[in-house]
């Protein structure tokens, strides 16, 4: 018997269960649906004044303004601002009674013409008791600079016959894509891609805590294959799925759109990815007692993962790619943006993949191989680790 | 009495739980990173804070070595930017991106103004800003220079609105960490439902775990034969769930309050939270109807948890207003509303209905299951 048997039995016992085909198939559904809010939240978060990551907030605060000469009402935002057009005691009595944020009180003609080159008298009240002051005040300020801009440049107009003026103009030049997209548009495709890795703690989980817990992992440990091969065969069972949803997952992201370039090369660092994902889950599996123990450790095990993955990713992302990064997320960005790579960038991520690969299956394997652990009663975290760096040996030869 | 002996049971269950402990740790913490995560992102991308807080001098701009002394120069310098100047425009321009976030020079004989700014760094928003505002000021007072204006006349024409702020309330006003409007959107408009939202997500776990835990160590039966109707024992399982998480919602609603992020209407948020977390907890308590094991319920729970933050979540970017309708109605949209402001709209209330609606019809779903599931077991 090989590890490949206990591979076969677990894939087959997986795919049997109809719960988790179920399951598999609605995480393809989760998926399609956070593609099709994702392209919405695109289309969202791109406005006039450029990129922004706020939320969409409509009419969020509310102003009450008094324009007769529509100086400021037609440069206010109508997304953020609830504007009501009112006479000035009606908006001020609404604003004491707490109706509105603000109120903005511009002249009449009859108190100010336009035409004379004096400061426009503007009042902002304001409603200090409510936070959204602040964005009043801000959109305020912002309608105040486009209103600004074409008033100076009537009255300059005034002032000299247009074919005279001689402005400098302005040649503005962008380079690289604007950080908050890129964070979308590469980050939020990596972690979509990655996502599948993490989807599966629980299978890894059930193959050996539920061995422990459903008491055969007696049973197994008796058949004639030795404790390693039923890690490794039970960790290729779970890659094997990961890879099938990866695949399946991908398919759907080219299908949706997404512009993923050399999707092969993509797809390989992905799964070479649930190597080290499925070595550390199976080190927690091996040492815990029951689903809730493992349940716990996963979970921070997973944030450590993920912060490991996406942060270099994300200073990558800032850093504009000055630094090589030991996290596969990083390369699969760089290679599925179709960017220049050079050998550290792959040679650094593959290293560290294979180490922490092979560090994890052997902390996981010699872990499954004591009775204590599997059997009970199981020894403390700081006793396993002095007996792991062989501290015990030393302590014993000294004894001697 | 019977109903009240189930319940203490349940709350003891759940507080000498270590892991519902720690993830309501966990919970601060995520808590406090959002909030700080809130105002560092303030700060970047508002100017006046960033000339505030000191930051704006580490945005390097280059000119090349021709423009010192010049006009356009001292426009930027009024900005607070830190300049650094090139022997010419191509050495400047290969920089852009590196040493500097930016590059101005004169583009053409006319004295046209090249910009040339590198998008992906993270103050470009800022930088943009304040140098699109120094060339404005640049290219005003080169028009107005040639006409025979006095000072006085330039200024008004470069600032032709002038606002007075008439502060109401000022002895009242709501104290605020930071007076930016980036930092107020984010956080009424994202993180404070996110954050009050946050302890339902983690109620739906408990309710599985407390039912399908029965289930797997086989009391559930004999849970079914007390003396309780099946309404009582769902009653007495998930009132401490509900309760367990309302507190840990007004404890995040104080804590914020401390952080300077008061929330409104905190009774009306907790009405609205006690049937957003009823609906969770239905969903929850069917999950564990229709499962047989932790490991089913945590796969199931985690799908539902997928859903719950694209429905709740994704409206709060979305700007669709022939959806605006039932947009309102989603309960995050209400708990911007209520939580960012002193005074309260009554129309808002009716816009609870939908939520409490869907609630009740899931807990009364929940509990025809229930029956269901208590028919077949006994």
């Amino acid at each position: 018997m090989s590890s490949w048997t206990i591979t076969k039995w677990e894939l087959k016992n997986t795919l049997h269960n109809r719960k988790f085909i179920l399951i598999f198939f609605l995480q393809l559904v989760v998926l399609l649906m956070m593609v099709l809010f994702f392209s919405s939240f695109m289309e969202g978060i791109e406005s006039e004044e450029g990129i922004s990551l706020t939320p969409s907030l409509n009419q969020f605060a509310s102003l009450d303004i008094y324009d007769p000469q529509n100086i400021l009402i037609n440069q206010l935002n109508p997304e953020i601002l609830e504007i009501n057009s009112n006479k000035i005691d009606i908006a001020l009595n609404r604003l004491e009674g707490g109706d509105v944020t603000g109120v903005l009180i511009l002249p009449s003609s009859d108190d100010f013409n336009l035409e004379e080159i004096k400061p426009v008298p503007v009042n902002l009240y304001i409603d200090y008791e409510d936070p959204k002051r602040s964005v009043i005040k801000d959109e305020v300020s912002t309608a105040q600079n486009k209103a600004s801009s074409l008033i100076s440049e009537r009255w300059i107009n005034d002032l000299t016959p247009q074919q005279e003026v001689s402005q400098p103009q302005i040649q503005e030049e962008t380079q690289g894509e604007a950080l908050p997209l890129q964070l979308i548009n590469k980050v939020m495709t990596a972690v979509l891609l990655f996502l599948p890795l993490f989807l599966f703690g629980n299978l890894i989980v059930d193959s050996i805590v539920g061995e422990k817990e459903r008491k055969t992992g007696e049973i197994l440990i008796a058949m004639p294959l030795s404790r390693s091969n039923i890690i490794l065969g039970k960790s290729m069972a779970v890659i094997i799925t990961m890879a099938l949803q990866v695949a399946l997952w991908m398919v759907l992201m080219i299908l949706a759109g997404y512009s993923i370039e050399n999707p092969g090369l993509v797809y390989l660092i992905v799964v070479t990815t649930a190597l080290p994902i499925v070595g550390l889950t199976s080190i927690i599996a091996a040492f815990s007692k029951n689903y809730k123990e493992a349940g716990i450790g996963i979970t921070f095990a997973y944030v450590a993962i993920i912060g490991f993955l996406i942060v270099p990713a994300l200073a990558y992302i800032s850093q504009q790619g000055r630094y090589v990064s030991a996290s596969t997320m990083t390369l699969a960005i760089k290679v599925f943006s179709g960017e220049p790579l050079s050998p550290g960038d792959i040679i650094v991520p593959f290293t560290s993949l294979l180490l922490i690969s092979l560090i994890s299956y052997y902390i996981s394997i010699w872990l499954f191989k004591r009775d204590d652990i599997v059997f009970g009663p199981r020894p403390g975290i700081l006793r396993l680790l002095f007996e792991f760096a062989t501290l015990n040996k030393v302590v014993n030869y000294f004894k001697k | 009495m019977k109903l009240l002996a189930l319940f203490k049971k349940e709350a003891k269950d759940i507080l000498s739980n270590k892991i519902y402990l720690l993830v309501v740790f966990v919970q601060l913490l995520i808590i406090l990173g959002a909030y700080g995560l809130a105002i560092t992102s303030s700060v970047v991308t508002d100017p006046e804070l960033l000339d505030e807080w000191g930051g704006s001098a580490t945005i390097k701009v280059g000119l090349p070595q021709n423009l010192q002394g010049s006009p356009l120069e001292e426009s930027l310098k009024n900005q607070d930017l830190t300049l650094m100047y090139f022997p010419d425009v191509e050495t400047g321009l290969k920089e852009v991106g590196r040493e500097v976030v930016a590059l101005v020079y004169i583009s053409n004989e006319e004295g046209d103004i090249g910009l040339q700014i590198d998008n992906t760094n993270v103050f470009y928003p800022v930088a943009r800003d304040k140098i699109n505002t120094a060339l404005d000021y640049y290219q005003l007072e080169e028009i107005l220079s040639s006409r025979r204006l006095s000072t006085e006349e330039i200024n008004i024409i470069q600032n032709p609105l002038d606002i007075n702020e008439i502060k109401i309330n000022k002895e009242s006003a709501s104290p605020l960490a930071l007076d930016s409007s980036y930092f107020v959107e984010i956080m009424y408009g994202f993180i404070v439902p996110f954050i009050l939202l946050l302890p339902f997500f983690l109620a739906s776990n408990i309710v599985t775990d407390s039912v399908v835990g029965e289930k797997e160590r086989k009391t559930f039966e004999v849970l079914l034969m007390t003396p309780l109707s099946g309404p009582m024992v769902i009653a007495g399982k998930i009132l401490p769930i509900l309760l367990f998480s309302l507190i840990q919602s007004g404890a995040w609603i104080m804590l914020l309050y401390f952080l300077q992020v008061p929330v409104y209407n905190p009774l009306l948020l907790m009405v609205l939270l006690f049937f957003v977390g009823l609906g969770f907890i239905g969903m929850g308590v069917l999950i564990s109807m229709l499962v047989d094991s932790t490991k089913e319920a945590n796969s199931a729970v985690t799908l539902l948890l997928f859903f719950a933050t694209f429905v709740l979540f994704l409206p709060l970017f979305m700007n669709i207003p022939a959806l605006s309708g039932i947009l309102n109605t989603i309960p995050t949209v209400i708990i911007v509303r209520m939580s960012s402001g002193p005074y309260l709209n009554p129309l808002w209330i009716l816009e609870f209905l939908p939520s409490v609606f869907v609630s009740l019809a899931i807990f009364a779903l929940s509990i025809f299951y229930f029956k269901q599931e208590g028919a077949i077991r006994l």
